[in-house]
């Protein structure tokens, strides 16, 4: 159940996309993880680009939005990370 | 995490900075300056100091004051001195513009307009020099990055204050210093660090930065920066000593300047293979209008530092020395610029427009904000230019060179036009337009796009997520 849930996370956080790539959160490399707890809670780890990243605000709140409106979950928790670093490699291929 | 700020008066310095780019280009157009005037003549004085301050200095000020927030994760330091500092800046180039034609003979005015307009701008430095230093240094320990934007803060410093003796000495008012060769000897020590310094440097490590951002290019190794650091500021450093030498009694002669550029040339090629390795490992292999019209930009700098100290070295004429200095700052320094205002501007609109819609909804890509393909036309038109003006001048004739700025003038007139476009929101079609009163204004921030008295730490501009 929490396996599915999370994978539905991950299917409606790929409508969150980035302004200057037009490519999702997710393809990006940005979402770190995506945990599902007893009860439909989820906690997303993610990062962005670089630190002092203008959208940063905007994206933890567009991620959150995009995972609590899927059906199931109950509440929403997004945590930004630098450790690792994102890194260019983490893009997904075309 | 604290965020960096939106730049309340960005978009202002940037219109102003266009607009003096502008009114040089007319100018060059109409014959004033350089090669019709000597080059140490007033009216090149004009010419050199509204595309040294007025435009490139300006832009920079106004894209620093966006982009240092951004680098170092904390707000603008004394935002509400961004307006004066403008205000001084503006002022002050307009009563040395005036100091120098008082001083052409054009008008019957005091020449103490001189020394009036170097206590304007250095004021307006200052202001500016504050807020970034105080920004910059409230991050601990200080970045490799912006130890480059420290070091070319010195030589704006520098600069703007060896340009007060100039202009005291002009102004027969430089009591002391007139016993001193400060002029004419240290004027290219002057022009060193002023365009190699404070805009140089900057760009330098700015567009590292920047680079990396825009092209999702892996970090370059932090070694290899420092070495571009270093080798730039020993260059500067030479070219410091060089300015104060007289002070202690000193004339460091020729020789001297040439070591120094050939020290910067050095920094720029390190930095130039740096740069390369960018744009080869980049993950975003489409690449956007701004780096494109960087190349030109990138190849003019390698072109014109290396064979700058050359033609100093081998007593190259007037005009080869002028078509080299041209090339760094129209084609170097002016390029990227332009290139690069395409994109900050466009990100920092989507940013005030669109940022609040992410994840609510369709809203158009950052890229869909500039008119493709004829902004690459417009700089086109000014590449096209700044080749033909630095053979022009080279050659030494003086009707080719003002054809040649008319095709800048043409390139940067569609440029700013675009910039005006993507803040009207133009390419985006009307029904997918925000209301009226969402819409950016033309030459400053919303007040709603900021949460405090000038950042909204939620709303920043720097173009990748």
């Amino acid at each position: 159940m929490s396996a599915n849930l999370e994978r539905l996370v991950e299917i409606a956080l790929r409508d969150v996309l980035d302004p200057e790539m037009g490519r999702s959160v997710v393809d990006l490399g940005l979402i770190y993880a995506i945990t599902a707890m007893p009860g439909g809670a989820i906690a997303i780890t993610m990062t962005t680009t670089t630190r002092g990243c203008p959208l940063t605000g905007f994206l933890k709140e567009a991620v959150a939005m995009a995972a609590g409106a899927v059906e199931g979950v109950t509440g929403v928790v997004v945590a930004l990370t630098y450790e690792p670093a994102w890194q260019p490699g983490m893009i997904a291929a075309e | 995490m604290l965020l960096a700020s939106l730049s309340r008066w960005t978009m202002s310095y940037f219109a102003a900075a266009l607009a003096f780019l502008i009114a040089a280009e007319v100018l060059a157009v109409a014959g004033l300056g350089y090669p019709a005037a000597g080059l140490t003549e007033p009216a090149t004085l004009i010419l050199v100091h509204l595309v040294a301050i007025g435009w490139l200095s300006l832009a920079m000020a106004g894209a620093l004051l966006q982009f240092v927030p951004v680098l170092v994760s904390r707000p603008l330091a004394f935002p509400h001195l961004a307006l004066p500092a403008l205000a001084a800046l503006v002022a002050g180039l307009f009563l040395l513009c005036s100091g120098f034609a008082v001083l052409a003979g054009w008008f019957d005015g005091p020449l103490d307009l001189l020394p009036l307009a170097a206590a304007t701008l250095l004021i307006g430095f200052a202001l500016l020099g504050l807020m970034l230093l105080a920004t910059l240094l409230s991050a601990r320990p200080v970045g490799l990055f912006s130890r480059f934007i420290l070091i070319g803060l010195a030589c704006l410093a520098a600069t703007a204050l060896s340009g007060s003796a100039f202009a005291a000495i002009l102004s027969g008012r430089g009591g002391w210093l007139d016993a001193l060769s400060l002029l004419p000897d240290g004027l290219p020590f002057h022009a060193l660090l002023g365009f190699g310094g404070w805009l140089g440097l900057i760009a330098f490590g700015t567009s590292y930065r920047l680079l990396v951002m825009f092209m999702l290019a892996p970090d370059p190794a932090p070694h290899r920066v420092r070495t571009v650091l270093v080798s730039a500021g020993l260059a500067l450093g030479l070219g410091f000593s060089g300015l104060v030498a007289p002070l202690a009694g000193l004339q460091p002669g020729g020789a001297f300047i040439t070591t120094a550029l050939s020290v910067l040339a050095l920094a720029s090629a390190f930095y130039g293979r740096d740069i390369l390795a960018l744009y080869r490992t980049r993950r975003r292999k489409a690449l956007e209008i701004n780096m494109l019209a960087s190349i030109p930009a990138f190849a003019s700098l390698g072109l014109g530092i290396a064979l700058l100290p050359v033609a100093i070295a081998a007593g190259a004429g007037e005009g080869i020395v002028a078509a080299l200095a041209f090339l760094l700052a129209f084609g170097w320094l002016g390029g990227l610029t332009l290139a690069q205002l395409v994109k900050i501007v466009s990100f920092m609109t989507w940013l005030g427009t669109y940022a609040s819609r992410l994840g609510r909804g369709p809203a158009p890509r950052v890229g869909d904000l500039v008119a493709m393909p004829r902004t690459g036309w417009w700089f086109l038109f000014y590449y096209a230019g700044v080749a033909l003006g630095v053979t022009m001048l080279a050659g030494g004739f003086a009707t080719g060179f003002r054809w040649a700025m008319l095709s800048c003038l043409v390139g940067t007139a569609g440029i700013v036009t675009e910039l005006v476009r993507v803040r009207l929101l133009s390419e985006i079609r009307v029904g997918d337009r925000p209301p009226v009163h969402e819409r950016p204004r033309l030459l400053l921030a919303r007040a709603d796009e900021r949460s405090s008295s000038h950042a909204d730490h939620r709303r920043v501009a720097s173009p990748r997520a």
